[in-house]
């Protein structure tokens, strides 16, 4: 026979029935959610290493105090990279007699490479712009005023006249980030022709460059290879390192939120299986007893599925492409001008869950109507044969461990959550038995319709304990979105304080210290947190020199060929946490260091072993003594390498500190920067800014799809308690001609669901309870304390829910006529 | 046990017996009977006497506890289930008393499926309107089973039996379900077919005037054959 035809008229014909549409709105649900959530990730994470890229006005760049060596330029051309050139000082500009110190950045036309530079015109109109022309400037609010001038006025700039065209509003901070002075923004070739670039003059030189990621990394290779004389990479590393941390973290709640709805789908499509599968087995009876195969009744039911599970994948992976954009567009400007088109890799992906989601799920339920006896078209008696173990039983958890491995992204969050199912289930499970068998004890005591509801429960075990643990998970599933996510959520935006600091001080001398910290804490600064620092060179691991090649890990090149900062400290420095090995006692002989969890990871260390730094005309060898992990997201002031304080006494070193300073006192930093012209002050507010921005938005998109998995999982209910709806029609229609009461009806059924409501409620709220709090301490680093009240809503909603919906299937029923019912069986 | 050219089914000391609630429970207790080809069989007997039980395992749908039963010239207990499924295709009809037709399919797909299980080729479409047309019903082709009455239903479900041009027809009590007059229509049907076409027909009943229209007849009374031929 025609499997393909039969299944397709089959499908044709059912979808009418409620199953085979429960099922597919579940898989629509999952595939929607699982696309949302990876291709939004993918394009966040692309984005945000675009949006670090804008911070610094281009990809990758080279900087020297003297102008960049033709081969620079000649490769990058060669590579097909945007350039840029720019050249940046300090110097002093004229108006009316007055005068002021300013940055001043003087730029080729192509500047910038990335991000925007926007300013308001003389007319008055915002816009973006490229750099000023021959004869022009732009210049900042701050400049304009201490000058006392106004849009279209002129200044001067070692003698040359230039026009004023426009305030900056908002430019790629680039070199600027070192300088508080007011900026000053002119054509390169003015800045050539006056002289200012000549010998001896104090400007940086810079040559951005853009392009894509191939040649990129081609030119670095050969810019490291050939960089001297003082010339510095300038790479967009650390600038992303920040904003990706803030980003992990909601990715990490976008993740889970897509998980939890991918396996409350499965659950949905066991049940409506499982549905599909007892309506079925007449069917499958008449087919056998006419001479149909086992296995093509298999294979034309798994097709049936097979062909509404694949559109319904598709239309999954539509409207979660279409949601995923919808949260984009929402997020507005997240993302740079040059939004990384979609892939579709996340949502081939997703559908790929799906057909594992309904072949994991669907599968078993369908498999064992094989085993409907032919005999039973003559006697409806003759039910499905009381099974052995049937190894189709591991398939369902099979899939939905194997969807929490791969679909977490992280172990921590994989083993939380695969950890509270599994003991969810199994606390139902026990309870469930545990009940049966006290109600068989007690079951003569009870009132009349009570015990005849609670005698159901016993009667129908495989079901009680399938329904009841279909609504434990469930109402897990749920809490984790409605109660857990939320309140994790809220810690984590909680997490980034109101304080956290905003500027960085470098180069602060030991005997400057007081002085400068004085002066701060008299505008206001907090969390002031001074370091030493250290700038060394790293020589050898384990006595023997690294090479870049040797390798897997791109970012090592960078510390094997470049600087490494370090510091030291007596304690454990806040925002830090001891993985391995302790902490300097101050008793060791020889040097030691504690490294951060990163390095240890890209440069395969473990404790024990040496590394070799060269500081100054120094060389120490040190053990590692401990394995630290730094939560980067404070923006404290944190090392990847801190030495013992007994060994670094005597370093040469500087001092580095953090601080946070209202944004209105940031002009009066002048002052410090005047009296100690050798200090370099860095705002990172545009940096801060950028990851609150990520957190809010990400939160947004988050809560949106938590949104969308509360509905699979309002599925799952709707679904699990049909099965229980349907079960109980011919009975209820029975009692009722034989003549029970309506009220009886309704007491029987109330109590059985008000119990199975309150098991599952309970038990759900212990598991939702233990993963928030392993998914908090173990992945968010966040302390959250269960809200217990709201778990006791959700358990009082969980029975009220439960009761609820059987009361509505039941009054239903009982209002239809008895006969109506019976005739019908 | 040989069987002789013009015997299509026979079943000798078949006993069958299951594990009910309150123990165990005889159902057949060492039956036998042989049918001639072409011949009509009526298997009569009270309620719970093991009728449908007699027949389902005389169809080759399950397997006696003990006995052997020989099916066109084939032992069922020496197939596997897989090979008795090819048997009943393409030998079998079955008319059941309640129907049992897809709800889900047309009349005209209902009769077809037979034809399309065994994928014999030829136009499965046509010959199941020949069919339905042999039953009447040449006007109800694109009628759901729920859009027919009862003997509608009932004559689909003969076309469907007879459609593949079974050797045998097993029909458990075929006019239960119907009234007198729509019942006698029906079986007159079965026995046209019977006549026109050859086909062995054995049917469970509980009604004496169709048992009396049947060569030879089977009294059952708790599993054991009470009749004169014992
Ligand atoms: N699978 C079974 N399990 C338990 N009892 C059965 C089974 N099949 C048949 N019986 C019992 O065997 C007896 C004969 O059944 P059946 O063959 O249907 O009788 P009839 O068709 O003559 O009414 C009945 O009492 C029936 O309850
Ligand atoms: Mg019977």
């Amino acid at each position: 026979m025609n499997i393909f035809r039969f299944a397709a008229r089959a499908l044709r014909r059912e979808f009418r029935h409620g199953e085979l549409r429960t099922l597919a709105a579940a898989l629509v649900l999952a595939v929607a959610a699982l696309t949302a959530v990876a291709t939004l990730g993918q394009r966040v994470e692309r984005a945000i290493v675009a949006s670090a890229a804008e911070l610094i006005g281009g990809d990758l760049g080279v900087s020297a105090r003297r102008e960049i060596a033709p081969e620079f330029s000649a490769e990058a051309q060669r590579l097909n990279l945007q350039q840029n050139r720019s050249a940046e000082f300090p110097s002093v500009v004229f108006a009316d007699g007055k005068s002021q110190l300013a940055q001043v950045s003087a730029t080729d036309a192509s500047y910038p490479l990335r991000g925007v530079l926007r300013i308001r015109g003389s007319d008055g109109s915002e816009r973006d712009v490229n750099a000023p022309g021959p004869g022009q400037a732009y210049a900042d609010g701050l400049l304009i005023n201490a000058l006392g001038l106004k849009l279209g006025d002129s200044l001067e700039l070692a003698g040359k006249p230039l026009t004023i065209a426009g305030e900056i509003l908002r430019q790629p901070d680039g070199g600027q980030m070192f300088s508080l002075a007011p900026r000053l923004i002119v054509a390169l070739d003015d800045a050539q022709s006056s002289g200012l670039l000549g010998v001896g003059s104090r400007a940086r030189h810079k040559l951005m460059l853009a392009g894509d990621a191939a040649a990129l990394a081609q030119f670095q290779a050969f810019a490291k290879a050939n960089l001297k004389d003082g010339a510095q990479l300038v790479t967009v590393a650390e600038a992303q390192q920040n904003l990706r941390t803030a980003f992990e973290r909601g990715e990490s709640f976008l993740r889970l939120a897509a998980l939890l709805s991918a396996l409350l789908s499965g659950i949905a499509v066991a049940l409506a299986a499982q549905r599909y599968a007892r309506r079925k087995i007449d069917e499958v009876a008449l087919l056998r007893a006419l001479g149909l195969g086992k296995h093509r009744v298999l294979a034309s039911l798994s097709l049936t599925v097979l062909m509404l599970g694949l559109p319904a994948c598709l239309t999954g992976a539509g409207i979660g492409l279409l949601l995923q954009q919808i949260v984009l567009n929402y997020a507005g400007n997240l993302l740079p001008a040059a939004a990384p088109a979609t892939s579709l890799l996340p949502a081939l992906a997703a559908i790929a869950v799906g057909l594992a989601v309904l072949v994991g799920f669907a599968l078993p339920p369908l498999a064992r109507l094989r085993d409907v006896p032919p005999m039973r078209v003559f006697q409806r008696a003759v039910g499905l044969r009381p099974r052995r173990f049937d190894l189709l039983y591991l398939l369902p958890p099979a899939v939905a461990f194997g969807l929490i491995m791969t679909q977490s992204g992280n172990s921590t969050i994989a083993s939380a959550l695969a950890g509270s199912l599994l003991g969810v289930t199994a606390a139902t499970v026990c309870a469930g038995l545990l009940l049966i068998v006290l109600l068989r004890r007690l079951g003569r005591s009870l009132p009349g319709a009570l015990r005849f509801g609670l005698a159901n429960l016993a009667r129908r075990r495989g079901l009680s304990l399938i329904q009841a643990t279909a609504l434990a998970l469930s109402f897990t599933a749920l809490l984790l979105l409605a109660v857990v996510g939320p309140g994790l959520l809220a810690a984590w935006r909680a997490d980034l304080p109101p304080q956290t600091p905003n500027h960085f001080l470098l180069n602060l001398q030991t005997e400057q210290r007081t002085s400068v910290e004085t002066q701060l804490q008299n505008l206001g600064a907090k969390n002031l947190n001074v370091l030493p620092l250290a700038v060394g060179k790293l020589v050898a691991i384990n006595g023997k020199a690294p090479r870049a090649e040797d390798y897997e890990d791109r970012r090592a090149a960078g510390w094997i060929n470049g600087e490494t900062r370090l510091s030291w400290s007596p304690a454990l420095p806040e925002s830090n946490v001891l993985k391995g090995g302790a902490w300097f006692d101050g008793k060791a002989t020889a040097p030691q260091i504690s490294v951060e969890q990163m390095w240890i990871d890209m440069l395969g260390l473990k404790l024990g072993d040496t590394l070799s730094f060269t500081i100054g005309d120094r060389r120490i060898d040190a053990q590692i003594s401990s394995i630290r992990q730094v939560d980067w997201t404070s923006f404290r002031v944190n090392f990847f390498v801190l030495l013992d304080p007994a060994t670094a006494a005597e370093l040469p070193h500087s001092l580095i500190a953090s601080y946070w300073l209202p944004a209105e006192r940031t002009v009066e930093l002048r002052s410090i920067s005047r009296q100690f012209p050798n200090l370099s002050m860095i705002d990172i507010n545009a940096i801060l800014d950028r990851v609150r921005d990520i957190i809010d938005r990400v939160s947004s998109a988050v809560m949106a799809v938590l949104g969308f998995s509360l509905l699979a999982g309002l599925l799952v209910l709707i679904a699990a308690l049909n099965v229980s709806a349907e079960e109980r029609r011919f009975e209820t229609a029975l009692l009722r001609t034989l003549g029970a009461k309506r009220g009886q009806l309704l007491s029987t059924v109330l109590g059985e669901f008000a119990l199975l409501g309150l098991i599952a409620g309970l038990i759900a709220a212990l598991g939702a309870i233990s993963a928030g709090l392993s998914l908090g301490r173990g992945v968010f680093r966040i302390a959250w304390h269960p809200p217990l009240l709201s778990f006791a809503i959700g358990v009082v909603a969980a029975v009220a829910l439960v009761t609820f919906a059987g009361w509505l299937g039941t009054r239903r029923i009982a209002r239809t006529s008895p006969v109506l019912v019976l005739r019908k069986e | 046990m040989p069987q002789s050219a013009d015997v299509i089914l026979s079943a000798s000391d078949v006993s069958k017996a299951v594990a009910g609630p309150d123990g165990h429970l005889q159902i057949l207790d060492s039956v036998s009977l042989t049918v001639p080809t072409g011949e009509t069989l009526a298997i009569v007997g009270a309620s719970g006497s093991g009728k449908t039980t007699l027949l389902g395992l005389l169809a080759g749908l399950d397997n006696p506890d003990s006995g052997d039963i020989v099916l066109d010239g084939s032992h069922l207990n020496r197939l596997d289930e897989e090979a008795r499924a090819a048997l009943r295709r393409r030998r079998i009809g079955f008319v059941f008393q309640s129907f049992h037709l897809l709800p889900a399919l047309t009349a005209e797909e209902n009769v077809m499926l037979p034809l399309e299980l065994e994928d014999s080729g030829g136009d499965a479409r046509s010959a199941a309107q020949q069919a339905l047309a042999s039953v009447g019903l040449e006007k109800r082709l694109h009628h759901y089973p729920h859009q027919l009455s009862g003997g509608e239903q009932q004559r689909v479900a003969i076309a469907r039996a007879f459609v593949h041009s079974p050797r045998l027809l097993f029909a458990d009590e075929p006019t239960g379900n119907l009234d007198a007059r729509t019942g006698r229509a029906v079986s007159d049907l079965l026995f046209d077919l019977n006549q026109a076409r050859g086909t062995t027909l054995i049917l469970v009943t509980h009604d004496l005037n169709l048992a009396q229209r049947c060569r030879h007849v089977v009294r059952l009374d708790g599993g054991r054959r009470v009749d004169e031929a014992a």
